[in-house]
């Protein structure tokens, strides 16, 4: 029975017959969990769900993308439970709030589910919780390298569009962007929230409050997007320097019309992907990798931007 | 009428008369049973194997369900009442990181940061019903703007104060600490490790607590909810003040020519519904051990969904306690038990407004045959 | 009626002025036990401000009531209530959605302590309500059934039945009849000569005539904030009173062009 269908029938069956016969939910082959910690308005991780799409079709194995709707990271914790209790034969989880989701993280780990934290988290943490390995790009890190860059390229303030502000990942960014250009973060960074109209405005009215600003930094699509809207409206496009985590479409083209400088591609498809065909090698043949896989930092510049247009959005 | 031992009986012979079984099946309550027996019929013939139904799987779904319950016991009391409460949601974030914000930053013992807390939090609930009551303002618009006053500052005081919006260790420092055990902690746990070691449940197979049950105990976020549900359907059926509740929500004017002091009734029960919330928080809180500018994003309207699928009037004077229980619990079951089932993710909001459907539209005929509406 | 008996209520040259308007100027009507006094007028004759006044609504501008041969000043309507002066309005008067047992003891619920706890008496609240409207004559199909499935004139009834039990001595009714049909208001008329009977005075306010003559010992006219007087029953015609009311001469001309039926 192909998915589609048992979803159909799962569906009339809810609606009009509780008792009709069941199908069985249990697929050939090993069963894998991915949870992220982003609400469903977030569309960068469409990479990791075809990520691990592609993945588990390559395998041969099931895999199954779940997510706190609205990014409560309360929500994901119970969500890590539920995963657990299914009684998968691996977890692939982000790691955003170590003090949230560790207990359940570990408690998945000790009832013999494998885990691997992808994504947001660090190596240590990983370790800690008990995880095989981490699969990933530090965020500190990676907005470190990113205003040593800047830094090198003559940038000595900036504006943090930050649209997850509730997320601390999001912060370590901008706050590694700032220690990495040897500034304070100060009141550079703002909270834009996740609607595109807002988030233009915002960038639009501290950007005329504080004219000087040398750069802005983007944490993803979801800001980047209504932000390059926003310079082209002030004019400043293609004159402030212009760095953003994270590529899209959008973000392509920006960075081809060469109003973005540089984007910073953890690239996600090996985060979700690579997880995947781990495990499942670990558990078909015992094989694992001795240490964590750094998914990024990979700067994406004018150069060479040719696969990445091609898959933005869908594998990049 | 049967009855013809009344020469002088006026009542209108157009009314049928209902068989006695018929009418003690026709309860507020009644949507909410049916409900729950669909949902777990479907889910035990669909996902019984799947997980849902070990100790785990229970408990996934019953901490689901008993955060629901939390809520949907304030909501519902408030809504009878004939009053909205968004800001529960951001009641629930705001709450929860004054605790973190006292205990963490400030270094408050835990206990007075939870105590405290509960303060601001029931005083907040009673300035929304106050400004509701003395403008005449629609409560959904006087707690539209406190969903956004308190989110606000859920983020910008972490932000302020530890350049966050997530402030952890709230572990460590409740340590020990008497009342955020009796939020965080877990009863029945000699009982657990008993089923355990006995193969009823299923024990960790290593790490540090290998041996030790994968469930440990009843979370005392469960028992708040069972004693809210049962505090507040004993309030509002058992007691005076209840029976103000219904009047207050029913027709305020009407209770008012009554002598009920209608504007007291919702003052207390906004207070209330934020106390719910904060109970929540304080839960989350201890349990997670850390705060979140994001916690509790949109939990108003989850509470909302739970209270009308238990059979509780959008518009006051009518609804049970019980019936808001049972919409939380079906709610609950739902969300987790689609991914054991093994349905897309994405389509549980199909199936949560395919059973918001069809609760309202069962108990719309049920309340009709109660009260008689047209 | 008795007109031995003292005043239950007196009211004497009460005068109501809202700003500029006057909306009473010198009213002056006395109310006795068992008596159902209806108070006549047509719309915006002052019957409502009156009614009021007495029900404790709205302080009198000048003038002065008596209650019991005291002089009263109620300073909300609460304080009315206390002193046994219940207003049963046309349309606030039950909540559709509660049951009638629940109605009847809305603002005065029993209560029986179980330890410190106080619980609502619902088995006594149950008996009484089932008992009062008995006395009634409705017959319910139990306490809890909800007021919404009673018809119009029930539900007065229970308002009235309601306010009977708890100690009214004057009943205020607020058109209790106005929007019912025929064989509803019967049952409400019925009803007012049941309470009467037990000695209690009724203040039925209508501008229907032919309701008024049905029940009523005696009727006050109001007219633009006056009275016209008060008359025992028998002493006035329907007719007159209809002319009383609309203030004579215009109405009859009307009423000459509509064949008598107003």
């Amino acid at each position: 029975m192909t998915s589609i269908t048992k979803k159909l029938a799962l569906a009339a069956a809810v609606v009009a017959a509780p008792f009709a016969v069941a199908t069985s939910a249990v697929a050939e082959g090993e069963k894998y969990v991915l949870v992220s910690h982003a609400p469903d308005s977030d569309s960068w991780w469409n990479t990791i769900k075809n990520g691990i799409a592609l993945a588990g079709d390559q395998m041969g194995v099931e895999v199954e993308y779940r997510n706190p709707p609205t990014g409560d990271l309360a929500d994901m914790a119970r969500i890590i439970e539920q995963a657990a209790a299914s009684g998968p034969n691996g977890i692939i989880t982000t790691l955003s709030d170590y003090d949230v989701l560790s207990g359940p993280i570990r408690a998945a780990v000790d009832s013999g589910v494998d885990v691997i934290i992808m994504n947001s988290g660090t190596p240590d943490q990983a370790r800690e919780v008990g995880a095989l390995m981490y699969v990933g790009q530090p965020e500190y890190d990676a907005g470190y390298a990113a205003g040593l860059r800047a830094k090198g390229d003559g940038v000595g303030s900036f504006l943090c569009v930050n649209h997850y502000i509730s997320s601390p990942s999001s912060t370590e960014r901008c706050t590694g962007f700032a220690d990495g250009l040897g500034v304070e973060l100060g009141d550079q960074m703002i909270d834009s929230g996740q609607d595109p109209a807002e988030i233009k405005n915002r960038v639009l009215a501290y950007l005329n409050a504080n004219p000087d600003t040398d750069a802005v930094l983007t944490l993803g699509p979801t800001s980047a997007d209504p932000t390059l809207l926003a310079l082209d409206e002030n004019g400043m496009a293609g004159d402030i320097y212009f760095g953003t985590f994270d590529l899209g479409e959008e973000i392509v083209k920006g960075i081809k019309a060469g109003v973005i400088n540089w984007g910073i591609d953890q690239q996600p498809f090996l985060q979700a992907y690579l997880p995947v065909v781990v495990l499942t090698n670990y558990h078909r043949y015992g094989v694992l990798p001795g240490n964590n896989i750094n998914s990024g930092p990979g700067f994406v510049t004018a150069d060479g931007l040719e696969k990445v247009e091609e898959f933005a959005g869908e594998y990049r | 009428m049967t009855s013809a031992t009344q020469p002088t009986a006026n009542s209108d012979e157009r009314v049928k008369e209902i068989s006695s079984f018929r009418n003690a099946l026709i309860r507020p309550e009644l949507g909410g049973i049916v409900g729950t027996v669909a949902v777990f019929t479907f889910f035990l013939l669909f996902a019984f194997d799947s997980g849902m139904f070990n100790s785990q799987g229970i408990m996934n779904w019953s901490q689901i369900s008993a955060q629901f319950m939390i809520i949907a016991v304030g909501a519902c009391l408030l809504m009878i009442a004939g009053e909205f409460d968004l800001s529960v949601g951001s009641m629930i974030g705001f709450a929860g990181m004054l605790i973190a914000i006292f205990s963490v930053t400030l270094g408050w013992p835990v206990w007075l940061a939870i105590i405290v807390t509960f303060a601001i939090a029931v005083s907040i609930g009673a300035l929304n019903g106050f400004i509701v009551v003395r403008t005449g303002l629609p409560s959904f618009i006087v707690t539209l703007a406190f969903l956004f006053i308190l989110r606000g500052f859920a983020i910008y005081l972490p932000q302020t104060i530890e350049r966050k919006t997530i402030i952890g260790g709230v572990s460590d420092v409740a340590e020990g600490d008497w009342l955020a055990a009796v939020f965080g902690g877990k009863i029945f746990t000699g009982f657990f490790q008993w089923m355990g070691d006995n193969g009823i449940i299923a024990v960790f197979e290593r790490g540090t607590r290998k041996g030790q049950p994968v469930v440990e105990g009843l979370p005392m976020l469960i028992v708040w909810a069972i004693g809210l549900v049962i505090v507040g359907h004993i309030i509002l059926t058992k007691t005076k003040f209840g029976n103000w509740i219904f009047a207050a929500g029913g027709d305020s004017e009407a209770a008012r020519n009554s002598g009920v002091p209608v504007n007291k009734v919702k003052i207390l029960m906004f207070m209330f519904t934020a106390f719910c919330a904060t109970v929540l928080a304080v839960c989350q809180v201890m349990e997670f051990g850390s705060a979140g500018a994001d916690r509790g994003l949109l939990k108003e309207f989850e509470a909302i969904i739970a209270v009308v699928i238990g059979g509780a009037l959008l518009t006051g004077g009518y609804g049970s306690v019980i019936g808001a229980a049972l919409g939380a619990l079906i709610f609950g079951v739902v969300q987790q038990g689609l991914f054991f089932a093994g349905v897309e993710s994405s389509l549980f909001r199909v199936f949560l407004g395919l059973i918001l459907l069809g609760a309202v539209i069962l108990n719309t005929y049920i309340r009709r045959i109660i009260t008689g509406e047209r | 009626m008795d007109p031995e008996h003292a005043p239950l209520i007196q009211m004497k040259n009460i005068e109501k002025h809202f700003g500029r308007v006057i909306a009473l100027a010198g009213v002056s009507v006395d109310i006795f036990p068992g008596e159902c006094h209806c108070l006549l007028g047509d719309n915006g004759a002052g019957k409502s401000t009156f009614i009021k006044t007495m029900s404790g609504v709205h302080k009198p501008t000048k003038g002065e009531i008596r209650f019991e041969g005291k002089e009263m000043h109620f300073a909300d309507p609460r304080d009315a209530i206390s002193a046994g002066i219940a207003t049963v309005h046309q349309h606030l008067a039950m909540i559709p959605l509660m049951s009638v047992s629940r109605n009847f003891f809305m603002g005065n619920e029993p209560v029986k302590k179980v330890g410190p706890m106080k619980f609502f008496d619902h088995d006594y609240a149950n008996k009484v309500t089932m008992d009062e409207m008995r006395k009634m004559g409705i017959n319910l199909r139990g306490p809890d059934q909800a007021v919404g499935t009673l018809s119009g004139g029930e539900r007065q009834t229970v308002a009235i039945a309601r306010a009977v039990h708890f100690g009214a001595k004057v009943l205020i009714l607020d058109e209790p009849t106005s929007a019912l049909g025929v064989r509803q208001t019967a049952n409400v008329l019925a009803t007012i000569d049941k309470v009467r009977k037990q000695g209690v005075a009724v203040v039925f306010i209508t501008h229907n005539v032919r309701h008024a003559m049905a029940v009523g010992d005696r009727f006050t006219v109001l007219n633009r904030g006056q009275t016209l007087g008060t008359s025992q029953r028998g002493q006035i015609t329907p007719d007159e009173l209809q002319d009383m009311m609309a203030g004579g001469q215009e109405l009859v001309a009307l009423e000459g062009s509509l064949g008598g039926t107003v």
